[in-house]
């Protein structure tokens, strides 16, 4: 329900022109090592907010450029900006706003859960008692409200994560970045933190999950941005993604050649259309787009055909990524 | 039952034998600080780890002892006057003196080679800079916070033994407290600059020595091989040097310090020194003593100048 809420919320944000400002924003952005190496190359992108998955393999350059967002570096050329603030003119500041879970171990094991999240408050410029307090809340939220003053060195995987994403969460954050949040978790494990993700929104906090795992995305994100060797692969609403085949699916019998009887009364009309099955029709919808379904109504109609399936043919995002990688 | 959500409201129908608590998130629209206040935050944290404040009491142990080991000197001196306090002054003995107690050199040493890899080692250990440099912060307000964390408590470390000193001899004085008071009081600014001088410069060698390495047992080892090894090969070039008096002994890491204790206390340097004697040898310490905090800056900011996430 809190979701639901949050989302109805965002949707507000969205519908109102000028109200929403890009969570990320770049143009151009490239960065190259003074190895040679090109972590980035010429990134144009606009990221709304909400939570967006940021889909690459490894070494695609998703670190590289959460760094860049934190202002950790600059780049070689380009302009980025990060929740309407550009980062070259202020770094600083545009860290204020932001939460970050890395993905690598980065917690001191002899410190309690409590303690290492009240100390990142601090450093967040909370005052000492409501960085404790704020501390507290969220280990309650990760779920880690009885566990919190045992030291880390003794945590399970996904406690540490956990532990992690309280950390970025302590001081409020506008945008939180998580790196790999579910690297190295069970089954289990990872479920309950696509759970807290997932709940994040519902707080107004926009999500910026990189990852390689493209059932996380799926799963949790309005948005995915996928880049391949520091380029831009797609961007997109996820829901328009995946349905973005261009191809109907139609399920017909009545007749022993109906699918032939079918396919040659829209390609005389102009559509294209491949057998799957003796059953079933691929139907090309780039020529007419919406208007191909009542096309192909009609014509089975006039051909006194039975249908028994006209759907969109849906696609995952890992055939989007492949198909888009391999145009790239 | 009733639950409550996000807001705090009841979501379900009226409380009957119980009730489930989902307090959620709740926005923090308190004060914040800035950059500032992130680099107060980091000192006052590392201040807490240096002396084992809110740390199990085995990390407690270690500072607390060299503390009370750093005192006795001045609570047997005051404890000493204060028995002897009936004699004729000139029969009470002097064990130490406020020059002398600005170097209180073995426990101070072992202490900063303590404290100095215990600031910034475990951070690099355990991978937190990328979590500290995602805060408001830069490198250099990291070695800011740092080195000043590091300096303030070996300036208390050095300089609460001077307080208890001053302030012993004041209530053994024959003379009454107020006049021992008006009679010395310029041992209070000639002690607190001493005793920033020693701090600054063990601070920002120790931990431009430990900025190199994760692991505290090198930082320590490193810092104290740097003074024992240095002191040993000054030592040797005095005992060759015309009258054992050389600037060579500013090879020893713990003489430049000296030197200008020296000079701030007495004007010149203390003629058991081997500088003393040595044609420009206060303006050669400090030149010396200038060079070496500014390379070791250097050393810092260089080595917190970029961090890998």
């Amino acid at each position: 329900m809190a979701r639901r809420a949050g989302r109805a919320r965002l949707g507000t944000m969205f519908a109102e022109p000028g109200t929403p400002t890009p969570l990320l924003r770049t143009a151009d952005l490239t960065l190259t090592y003074p190895s040679g190496t090109t972590a980035l190359a010429g990134l144009s992108v606009d990221v709304p907010r909400g939570s967006v998955g940021l889909v690459g393999a490894n070494g695609a350059g998703k670190t590289t450029l959460f760094r860049l967002m934190m202002g950790l570096m600059f780049p070689t050329s380009g302009w980025i900006e990060v929740t309407g603030k550009a980062v070259a003119t202020d770094p600083i500041g545009i860290r204020s706003v932001l939460g970050y879970m890395p993905e690598h171990d980065c917690l001191p094991p002899d410190q309690s859960a409590a303690d290492l999240v009240s100390t990142f408050g601090e450093l967040a410029g909370l005052p000492t008692r409501a960085a404790r307090q704020r501390a507290s809340d969220v280990l309650d939220l990760v779920g880690l409200d009885e566990a919190r003053f045992r030291p880390i060195g003794g945590f399970s995987t996904g406690m540490k994560q956990r532990t992690k994403l309280a950390q970025a969460l302590v001081a409020d954050p506008e945008l939180l970045l998580l790196d790999e949040p579910t690297a190295g978790l069970d089954p289990l494990g990872r479920e309950e933190m696509l759970e807290l993700v997932e709940r994040l929104a519902g707080f107004g906090i926009s999500v910026l999950f990189a990852t390689h795992l493209l059932d996380d995305v799926q799963r949790v994100c309005d948005h995915v941005v996928m880049i391949d060797g520091g380029r831009l692969v797609l961007t997109g609403s996820i829901d328009q993604l995946v349905q973005r085949t261009g191809v109907l699916r139609v399920e017909v019998g009545g007749r022993s050649d109906s699918v032939q009887a079918l396919a040659s009364a829209l390609e005389a009309k102009g559509i294209a259309s491949r057998a799957v099955d003796p059953h079933t029709l691929d139907v090309d919808t780039s020529v007419h787009g919406e208007d191909s379904f009542d096309i192909v109504r009609d014509t089975i109609a006039d051909l006194g055909l039975r249908l028994y399936s006209l759907s969109s043919r849906h696609r995952s995002l890992d055939d989007l990524f492949l198909q888009e990688a391999a145009h790239a | 039952m009733t639950m409550y959500g996000t807001a705090g409201t009841a979501v379900g129908p009226p409380a009957v034998g119980g009730a489930v608590y989902d307090r959620g998130y709740r926005p923090y629209d308190g004060p914040r600080g800035g950059r500032a206040a992130a680099r107060r935050a980091l000192w006052r944290l590392s201040v807490r780890r240096v002396l084992g404040i809110r740390r199990s009491w085995r990390q407690k142990v270690l500072p607390w002892t060299l503390l009370g080991i750093a005192m006795l000197p001045a609570i047997i001196n005051v404890g000493a006057e204060f028995l002897a306090r009936q004699q004729d002054e000139r029969f009470i003995p002097e064990f130490i003196t406020f020059r002398d107690m600005t170097d209180i050199s073995t426990v101070l040493l072992l202490f900063v080679a303590v404290a100095a890899p215990d600031i910034v080692c475990p951070d690099r250990h355990d991978r937190v800079l990328p979590l500290i440099f995602s805060r408001q912060l830069t490198g250099a307000d990291y070695v800011v916070a740092k080195a000043g964390a590091l300096f303030s408590v070996v300036f208390g470390f050095a300089f609460l033994p001077q307080v208890v000193l001053f302030i012993g001899q004041m209530f053994v004085s024959s003379d009454g407290a107020l006049d021992y008071y008006l009679d010395h009081d310029e041992i209070i600014w000639q002690a607190g600059i001493s005793v920033a001088l020693f701090a600054l410069w063990y601070s920002l060698i120790a931990l431009a020595l430990a900025s190199f390495t994760d692991r505290r047992i090198v930082g320590a080892i490193a810092f104290l091989g740097v003074v024992l090894v240095s002191s040993a090969v000054a030592g040797v070039m005095v005992g060759t040097a015309d009258n054992n008096k050389t600037p060579l002994d500013l090879i020893s890491v713990v003489e430049p310090p000296r030197a200008l204790r020296d000079i701030v206390f007495l004007g010149h340097i203390h003629w058991e020194n081997a500088l003393s004697g040595v044609a420009g040898g206060g303006i050669m310490a400090a030149v010396v003593y200038t060079a070496i905090m500014a390379l070791c800056g250097s050393v810092l900011l260089w080595r917190y100048r970029e961090v890998q996430l």
